[in-house]
């Protein structure tokens, strides 16, 4: 039964199919071994086992029903996924600008350095023969020994040649200014002598030989060729660490356990503003969730009063600040805001005769935030609560009028109590939200005005995700510290999230 | 030549656990129309599923035209079906409906354009051609689907409750629209249906289904044509789910046995003869008499022997041309039904003795199984 | 309702558009002052609503035009908020077609195939988009910057890391999408099916051509997303040429370089196209984005 199936489907189309899949598969084999090449085992192996399920899923019959998903999946495991555990990962380590490397690519860097060898000198002259030039190079320990090398274009990058005993230079010897003239060109020259020995330009006049400053031992350790000296990689700090115990840099990331939380916890200078920014995050979300939700419930049942003739207008106009792309917005009342050049403060000069300092005050930094994210977040709670009041039959409010009820009374006894169910799930997901609103702090504040006296740069109005991105991003580059914060945000936003799905199942069952 | 052979068909949930349908043997003939009928959730839809590919087969084999098909998909099967909602596409017009299928197949466009104008001339829809479904009454829609189906120019024809959704007039004229268009076409059919009187009008062969019971062999209950089944159900099932309004039923036991005929005595005392094969059982079996209220006599004179029931008139239903007529009986829980031409003489709570030929009356044994009836039933 | 009238309500009805009207002032007030902004000569406040001698220089400078001032001196435009522009359009285009495509078919899948663990991967699509973005920027730097050792055109600095970086934005438009597949009969497609389609052609021919509208919402709604987006752009993008709007658009006002205007002009010239797309596909857009949690 399969057999004539599957010998038609390879005549039609499943030929190509095959091809496409072979020739995606081969591109990422390639790309799959230079990552092991270059010691990226994990990115390797993930992409491995990525391109292994992919091959299986669209050639195999049975899989046939994954072959639908496994587009989507894949983007969700590779970027919402792989970031966070890969964030999970970096909290613990010490990954930042001073240990950004692999501890291969650190030594690789060491096994790089070049020292001079000072015993062995050649002094250098330089012949010219039209476009070509040689080299005539003598030992200086040893006057007789008098060495030549083959002709070469001089050039602004490697060149390689081989010198033979005696003096058999062509051409004219040039001067020592021409000398100078073609010193970077020289600098690039290598010379390999017959013994096997390499020489390179180390001073105007010399050439001298230069070797490696260390060579391999054992267990990643490294040996200085010189003094013999062992240096080891030090695995909690990330450091190469000489005898002396002094730290060579650069330096490779290293799992550094808790340390990162630790210091969350126990450095005066990261915990207090680390408190104080976690307790403005939660203030900065409640009251914005309570301010939004307080105007767009008031509006919603403005916009829907029916003896209201011209509301369809106040809709649209009300729901303009949604429609204007966030950044934008919030970038226009930087620039209102401003202390010295901005409408606000002329206006309110004009009428009060008040400058408020706006963005070097904590205080009023705080109140501006709370103004723009309200005039920010009302439109959306309004189109919630447009849609929820309409869901609440009209024939309670008839009731309510028969039994000669006040508006105040409608809303309390109808309006809220049919309400409050609905939106909780809302409101818990704006909170969660606004407690990440990264883009309004950046843009706005950009965290300022700063706190004074702190080991980490903070701000005043920093919330904790762009406190997270000032320490990964502006200032240390501290990219350890930042994932952990980052990771203690996941849990906050894993519990907000866990609430808001009970909320949200309380709705259905009700 | 469309046949369909069904043997040994399983339908299974949950891995095997919770089963639907249960050793389903079938032979539908080429040019066959062919009837299931059943109680709500028997598994009617899913047998039908089955056949053009839209639900698995969990095990046993399913042949069209001689080739096992189990594992073709149903794009492949050639086969036109009729849904219960018409499945018609939204965003085609009817012409585009039709052809869809056609043009699937790479078929040129003046051989769909000549299939669906003819088709559309035979079910007259040639004026609704370019309008959308959702521009037409129920009946219009209905007889889009057929024509859908017909233009591929199928092996076999399957509807589900193609009928169900419209309301009665136009469900008989429907109803006799299919039978004259089976007759032109004669393609295999097989249609789904609640309505007895469809599938009893409709069909060359009805297949009765019941739900599957606990520890059942099958829910396959009786192939037959439509008076084979009405006059000779071989079970329980079969007999009071044919008929209606639905047959009577008495406990009773046997008093004598016989080739020819069978005497029983109803758990009330009344003792009746009945022309019945019982050869099979012993005397003082336990058995119950089965006797439509259309075989129900009202002169007791004219039955022979003394059988006789009596009973309590309830309530009586007059119909106009007819009359059902419930009776109080210590032997059945609901009613005992009997139908009569003429009414007028009845009053309820009166008594009302009725005659029980012995040649009009069912014999079940313990189990349900119909004991053979040895004389052709007699009518007034 | 309009039976249930009390006697004052005219009184009423004119109180609650007072507040309106108020409130309108309040909401259209810095829309107003960034037109009038845009076409006021210099950087700083005049202090009147309407420019007293309006001037085009912005906007030419905006536009990557030359501006020659009053007094003889050539100003030139100081970033490529053109280029800018046109980065941003195309990053969001083809992420947005991304996005369309995945979802798609992702949510077909899920209304409609069956397959292992399927309840479980939307329980889990659901609890993950929680999960901003913002939080795992290191992550994202770190995996470009490695990706493009091995991958130059995929590395950080360039658009396609970008777009790439964006695609994680599926979970909540695979709901929307496969909400209304459900929607839809799945009689059609078994019909379909019997009319001879592969489950591909049914998908295409059947299923794709009765969800334009919702294809149509989310195409919109990851347009309007992307274009806004600035947390992850602002980390994977750094060369000026390569910038998009929202990460550039900052630059006008640093305390340095204090380019109201400019900026201003800007914030028109590219505010205006989205406002008028979102306002105009409103209706359409707003079951999503409720069902979408609150916009970015
Ligand atoms: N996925 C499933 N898992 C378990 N049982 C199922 C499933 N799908 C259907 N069933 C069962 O299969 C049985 C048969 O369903 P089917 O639709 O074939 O009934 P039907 O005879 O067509 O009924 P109706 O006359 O009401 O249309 C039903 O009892 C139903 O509960
Ligand atoms: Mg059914």
């Amino acid at each position: 039964m399969t057999t004539p199936a599957d010998a038609k489907g390879l005549l039609s189309g499943n030929g190509l199919k095959w091809a496409l899949v072979a020739l995606i598969d081969t591109a990422l084999l390639y790309i799959i071994a230079g990552m092991y090449a270059q010691g990226e085992i994990l990115f390797a192996l993930t992409l491995l086992v990525l391109t292994g399920l992919g091959t299986w899923i669209f050639t195999s019959q049975k899989a046939y029903s994954y072959r639908y998903v496994y587009p989507c999946l894949l983007g969700i495991i590779l970027f919402i996924i792989f970031p966070l555990l890969y964030t999970f990962n970096i909290a613990f380590t010490n990954y930042g600008s001073a240990n950004i490397l692999t501890l291969e690519r650190v030594k690789e860097i060491h096994l790089e350095q070049q020292v001079r060898d000072s015993e062995v000198a050649f002094g250098l002259a330089l012949y010219q023969n039209d476009d070509n030039y040689q080299l005539v190079l003598t030992d200086k320990s040893n006057k007789q020994a008098i060495y030549t090398t083959s002709s070469f274009v001089p050039a602004e990058q490697a060149t390689e040649v081989s010198a033979t005993a005696g003096n058999a230079a062509a051409g004219k010897k040039l001067s020592m200014r021409d000398v100078i003239k073609q010193r970077s060109a020289l600098g690039m020259v290598t010379v390999t002598m017959d013994d096997g020995s390499r020489l390179v330009m180390t001073s105007l006049r010399e050439f001298g030989v230069m070797t490696p400053l260390y060579r391999e031992g054992d267990d990643h350790t490294l040996i200085n060729n010189q003094t013999g000296e062992i240096i080891r990689p030090d695995m909690t700090t990330g450091f190469y660490v000489n005898e002396a115990g002094e730290q060579l840099p650069p330096g490779f990331s290293v799992y550094v356990g808790m340390e990162n939380f630790e210091r969350l916890i126990e450095d005066d200078g990261i915990r207090q503003p680390f408190i104080k920014i976690f307790i403005w995050t939660l203030v900065f979300a409640g009251l914005t969730v309570a301010f939004t939700a307080a105007i767009g419930l008031l509006l919603a049942t403005l916009v829907q009063w029916e003896p209201l003739r011209e509301r369809g207008v106040y809709r649209v106009l009300l729901i303009l600040p949604y429609a204007v792309p966030a950044f934008i917005s919030i970038l226009i009342f930087k620039g209102l805001f401003n202390q010295n050049f901005g409408e606000i403060n002329m206006i309110l000069e004009g009428l009060f005769g008040i400058r408020p300092e706006w963005f070097t005050d904590p205080f009023l930094a705080k109140a501006m935030i709370l103004i723009v994210n309200t005039w920010l977040g009302y439109p959306y709670m309004m189109i919630i609560c447009m849609g929820l009041l309409k869901a609440i039959p009209d024939d309670l409010y008839e009731a309510s009028a028969i039994d000669g009820a006040s508006p105040i009374h409608n809303l309390l006894y109808i309006t809220l109590p049919n309400l409050v169910k609905p939106l909780t799930p809302i409101l818990i997901a704006s909170f969660a939200f606004n407690f990440n609103n990264f883009v309004l702090i950046n843009l706005l504040t950009d965290g300022g005005p700063m706190m004074s006296g702190t080991s980490t740069l903070a701000g005043n109005t920093d919330i904790l995700v762009s406190f997270t991105f000032r320490t990964a991003f502006i200032a240390g580059q501290d990219f350890g510290l930042a994932s952990a914060i980052a990771t203690l945000i996941f849990l906050i936003v894993g519990f907000i999230s866990w609430v808001n799905l009970r909320a949200t199942r309380n709705l259905q069952e009700h | 030549m469309a046949e369909v052979k069904l043997t040994k068909l399983n339908k299974s949930y949950d891995g095997g656990k919770t089963f639907v349908l249960k050793n389903i043997d079938l032979l539908i003939k080429d040019g066959e129309f062919t009837a299931f009928v059943g109680p709500s959730g028997c598994g009617k839809s899913t047998l039908l599923r089955m056949i053009c590919g839209l639900e698995e087969i969990s095990s046993g084999d399913l042949e069209l035209e001689g080739t096992r098909v189990n594992d073709m998909p149903p794009n492949e099967r050639r086969v036109g079906m009729v849904f219960q909602s018409y499945a018609l596409y939204p965003h085609m017009t009817v012409r585009e409906n039709m052809a869809f299928g056609l043009k699937l197949a790479k078929m040129s466009k003046d051989e769909i354009n000549q299939r669906v104008e003819e088709a559309a001339r035979s079910l007259q829809l040639t004026h609704l051609l370019d309008r959308k479904p959702k521009a037409m009454s129920g009946g219009q829609r209905q007889r889009v689907a057929i024509g859908r189906s017909i233009v591929q120019e199928p092996r076999l024809f399957l509807f589900d409750e193609p009928l169900s959704n419209l309301d009665v007039a136009l469900r008989v004229q429907m109803r006799q629209e299919l039978a004259r268009l089976h007759n032109r076409l004669q393609t295999t059919s097989i249609y789904v249906t609640h309505d007895q009187v469809e599938a009893m009008t409709l069909a060359d062969r009805i297949v009765v289904l019941s739900p599957l019971a606990e520890g059942a062999e099958t829910n396959l209950e009786q192939v037959g044509a439509p008076l084979e089944l009405y006059h000779n159900p071989c079970n329980l099932f079969v007999a009071s789910f044919i008929g209606s309004p639905k047959m009577n039923f008495f406990s009773a036991s046997l008093l004598e046995t016989g080739e020819e005929q069978s005497r029983v005595k109803l758990d009330c005392g009344t003792e009746l003869t009945v022309f019945n094969n019982t050869s099979s059982a012993k005397v003082g079996d336990k058995v119950t008499l089965g006797i439509r209220p259309q075989d129900v006599l009202n002169h007791e004179e004219e039955c022979g022997a003394g059988n006789c029931i009596t009973g309590t008139i309830e309530t009586i239903e007059r119909l106009g041309n007819e009359s059902f007529i419930y009776l109080k009986h210590p032997d059945i829980q609901e009613a005992f039904i009997v139908r009569v031409e003429d009414s007028r003489r009845r009053e309820p709570e009166s008594a009302f003795r009725v005659g029980v030929p012995a040649e009009n009356c069912h014999l079940f044994n313990e189990a349900g199984q119909a004991y053979p009836r040895t004389r052709s039933p007699r009518f007034d | 309702m309009a039976m249930v009238q009390p006697r004052n309500l005219k009184y009423r009805v004119w109180a609650a558009r007072l507040c309106m009207i108020l409130l309108l002032c309040l909401v259209m007030f810095p829309f107003l002052m960034i037109v009038s902004v845009s076409f006021r000569s210099g950087n700083f406040a005049t202090g009147s609503l309407i420019p007293e001698n309006p001037s085009l220089e912005h906007w030419a400078l905006v536009l990557g035009i030359p501006w020659e001032a009053a007094d003889g001196t050539i100003m030139q435009p100081t970033f490529p908020v053109l280029t800018w522009l046109w980065n941003s359009i195309k990053v969001s285009l083809i992420t947005s077609a991304l996005i369309l495509a995945l979802s798609t078919t992702g949510a077909y899948a899920f209304a409609r195939l069956r397959f292992r663990f399927k309840d479980h991967l939307l329980t889990m699509m659901m609890i993950l988009q929680m999960f901003p973005a913002v939080l795992a920027l290191v992550a994202f730097h770190a995996f470009f910057n490695k990706l493009g050792n091995f991958i130059p055109w995929l590395g950080l600095n360039t658009h396609a890391a970008l777009i790439v970086s964006y695609l994680g934005g599926i979970t909540m438009n695979i709901w929307l999408i496969k909400g209304y597949f459900q929607s839809i009969d799945n009689a059609l497609e078994e019909s379909a099916a019997i009319d001879g389609a592969t489950p591909w052609q049914a998908f295409r021919y059947i299923l794709l051509p009765l969800s334009v509208p919702i294809l149509a919402v989310v195409f919109i709604l990851a347009f309007i997303t992307t274009i806004g987006e600035y947390p992850i752009a602002s980390v994977l993008l750094q060369g000026a040429d390569q910038l998009t709007l929202a990460v550039g658009a900052k630059q006008f006002l640093y305390a340095q370089n204090y380019l109201w205007g400019d900026f201003a002009a800007a914030a028109v010239l590219t505010g205006l196209p989205i406002t008028i797309i979102f306002l105009v596909a409103q209706r359409y857009l707003v079951s999503g984005l409720t069902a979408g949690g609150v916009k970015g």
